[in-house]
């Protein structure tokens, strides 16, 4: 029992766990598929355990505050990662100028177990936005104009891109190079209401040569079309990609009939009419959410706090000692000289 | 205003600085050989070459910055000319400060100039600076991220001093210098500051990437390599208080981590294209 207790606590384990650590992050590199996360849990498991047994009954560690504040900060952190882990969210949401975000949106949705949040309950919507480009399409400043619902009810403007997110009750929304122009579409058929929709092309300038897209509207036939763009983009040159200085043309295929629509414009076919309404612009977010983030700041910070303090106190003390033997060791030489 | 023909001049004459501190660095370990035990005037010279680089090449960084309009923070050339300017501040004070440090200089010293020599042989193209490196936390990032290197290049220099001493011709020559056990404790010493520093750059990065990305750790090529970094020189801690670890496998372990950390620092992110450059 006290061999397996201090098997459990002892610095060798450490070292064996810190090992299989090393070897775990080695092969999660790049976060491939087949590779579980076991790589990873496995060791640091083993580490936390090893910690915990040696915060309980090592006073080298346990006696030392600075350093114990320092261990008890990576254990913290290591669980706050797997509190965060089973508790997040992550997600993408595509918004249209003009549309205002529901939780419906959210594609790709990865989530924790343990996820619960008020996502259902952020409200903002979006407005139009511009990407500056420079030279060989390098892409810059992302400027999106959004309006968010305050607690009175109203709505007010913010403009948010790169590495500033959209916060709203921990969920994190932040722009990515994914985003692309999107035709407003109405379709008049000969009998019934009309309906109009709205179609999101390819990420642009991404797929700058392949805008071609098809839209069914509902009641009505699959109907397939190209978008021929005039944005200005060149690629030797500073640009910026924004809807209103954009030029757009939707090209209609009717099976060999082809059709060019400008913003207006509408065509007669099959069973109804289709209008092209005008062109507005899609911003794709990263949704993200972790309850644990401020915790793990302040964690980590605390353990930085409590290493660095370890090392003061301990090199003072290393200096104090030095200093006590060098006056110790003149004094008995000033003795010596003395005597002589 | 400027042109590349002005910024690069000063960034010779800098590193000529460097080269001629190294110079005196090792005429004078030389030297002490034959003349008596603690003749150190020889360290004056370092130590003012030492200033002259740093302050040179802070002028070529300077007329840089103006010219494009960003710090140097984005490709290889910028992070190389960053560091030899920040890791030759850092160990310019500790050489300054901590006299009984300063043997490790012909082994420090060598280190900033194989940055040196790598610098002269980019061209120094300018790249456009991603919007993501606007943030605030950028500055934390690279000036922990710099401290962590310089200390661990400082230790490197004792460590190295502590093996160059195991060659039979190098045993003679620095016979004179501190012996093994003090350069061993005094190298461990800037090992476990480094470790400070190496973890405030990682979480002042992790900030900066939630930030940036949406995301604060997501194991790409860069945050493995410098959670390995961070690893290794724990490990190495805990070892050396689990066994009784001969000093100069110690010294062997200080070199190899630094070796990763400086991969960390000047390859790993020019390998993988990473994240960071923020095209399309
Ligand atoms: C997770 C399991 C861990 C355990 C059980 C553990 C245990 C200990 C113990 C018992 C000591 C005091 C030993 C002594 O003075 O004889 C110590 C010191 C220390 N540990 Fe850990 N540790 C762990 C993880 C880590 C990690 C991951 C790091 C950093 C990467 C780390 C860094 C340190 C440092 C810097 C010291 C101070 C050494 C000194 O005073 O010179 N430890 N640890």
């Amino acid at each position: 029992m006290i061999v397996f207790r201090k098997l459990l606590s002892s610095t060798r384990l450490t070292i064996v766990g810190m090992a299989l650590l090393a070897v775990g992050s080695s092969l999660i590199y790049g976060n491939p598929a087949e590779v579980p996360v076991w790589v990873l849990v496995a060791p640091l498991s083993v580490l936390a355990v090893n910690l915990v047994a040696a915060i309980a009954t090592n006073p080298r560690i346990n006696r030392r505050p600075g350093l114990l504040m320092f261990h008890i900060g990576l254990l913290a952190v290591v669980v706050l990662v797997g509190v965060g882990r089973l508790t997040h969210y992550e997600a993408h949401v595509e918004m249209v100028d003009g549309q205002q975000f529901t939780i419906d949106d959210a594609i790709d949705v990865k989530s924790g177990p343990f996820h619960s949040g008020n996502l259902d309950q952020v409200q903002f919507a979006q407005g139009p936005f511009t990407v500056d480009y420079q030279p060989m399409l390098v892409r810059g400043s992302t400027r999106s104009h959004i309006r968010v619902r305050n607690e009175k009810g109203e709505w007010q403007a913010r403009v948010i891109g790169d590495d500033t997110p959209l916060v709203i009750d921990g969920y994190r929304f932040y722009t990515t190079f994914n985003k692309g122009f999107t035709p407003v579409l109405t379709w008049l058929p000969d009998a019934g209401a009309p309906v109009t929709g709205t179609v999101n092309m390819p990420s642009y300038p991404l797929f700058d040569f392949k805008q071609s897209n098809s839209w069914t509207p509902v009641g009505g036939r699959e109907i397939k079309f190209w978008l021929q763009l005039d944005t200005g983009l060149r690629q030797d040159a500073a640009w910026t990609l924004d809807v209103r200085r954009t030029g757009s043309v939707l090209v209609v295929n009717d099976g060999d009939r082809r059709v060019e629509l400008k913003p207006g414009d509408e065509t007669v076919l099959d069973g109804g009419r289709l209008r092209y309404e005008q062109l507005r612009q899609w911003m794709g977010y990263k949704i993200f959410f972790d309850p644990t983030l401020r915790w793990l700041f302040l964690a980590s910070i605390l353990g930085v706090i409590g290493l660095a303090s370890h090392y003061w106190r301990t090199f003072t003390a290393v200096h104090a000692a030095t200093d006590k033997i060098t006056a110790l060791n003149s004094a008995s030489s000033a003795a010596l000289t003395n005597k002589g | 205003m400027f042109s590349e023909a002005t910024e690069m001049p000063w960034l010779w004459a800098g590193l000529a600085a460097y080269a001629l501190a190294a110079f005196y660095a090792f005429r004078g370990i030389a030297q002490q050989r034959v003349l008596a035990a603690g003749t150190r005037s020889y360290e004056g010279l370092v130590l003012l070459f030492m200033v002259c680089g740093v302050v040179l090449l802070a002028v070529s960084l300077g007329v840089r910055w103006v010219r494009i309009g960003h710090g140097p923070f984005v490709n290889l050339f910028e992070l190389l000319v960053s560091q030899l300017f920040s890791l030759g501040t850092i160990y310019t004070l500790v050489y300054w400060r901590l006299p009984l440090l300063r043997p490790g200089a012909i082994v420090s010293l060598p280190i900033i100039w194989v940055l040196g020599l790598w610098v002269l042989m980019i061209e120094p193209k300018d790249a456009p600076f991603p919007p993501t490196y606007y943030n605030d936390w950028l500055w934390a990032h690279v000036g922990f991220g710099k401290i962590f290197l310089a200390f661990s290049m400082v230790g490197s220099g004792l460590a190295g001093v502590i093996l160059l001493r195991w060659i039979g011709w190098f045993a003679s020559w620095l016979r004179h210098l501190p012996a093994d056990d003090v350069l061993d404790r005094y190298a461990w010493r800037f090992m476990v500051l480094a470790l400070v520093f190496d973890s405030l750059m990682l979480i002042a990065g992790a900030v900066w990437a939630q930030d940036a990305w949406g995301r604060f750790w997501s194991w790409d090529a860069l945050e493995t390599s410098a959670f390995l970094t961070w690893l290794a020189l724990g490990g190495a801690i805990h070892a050396r208080l689990a066994w009784n670890v001969p000093i100069r496998l110690g010294a062997a372990f200080i070199l190899i981590i630094f070796v990763v950390a400086f991969m960390t620092y000047f390859s790993t992110p020019f390998i993988s294209e990473a994240v960071h450059k923020g095209v399309i």
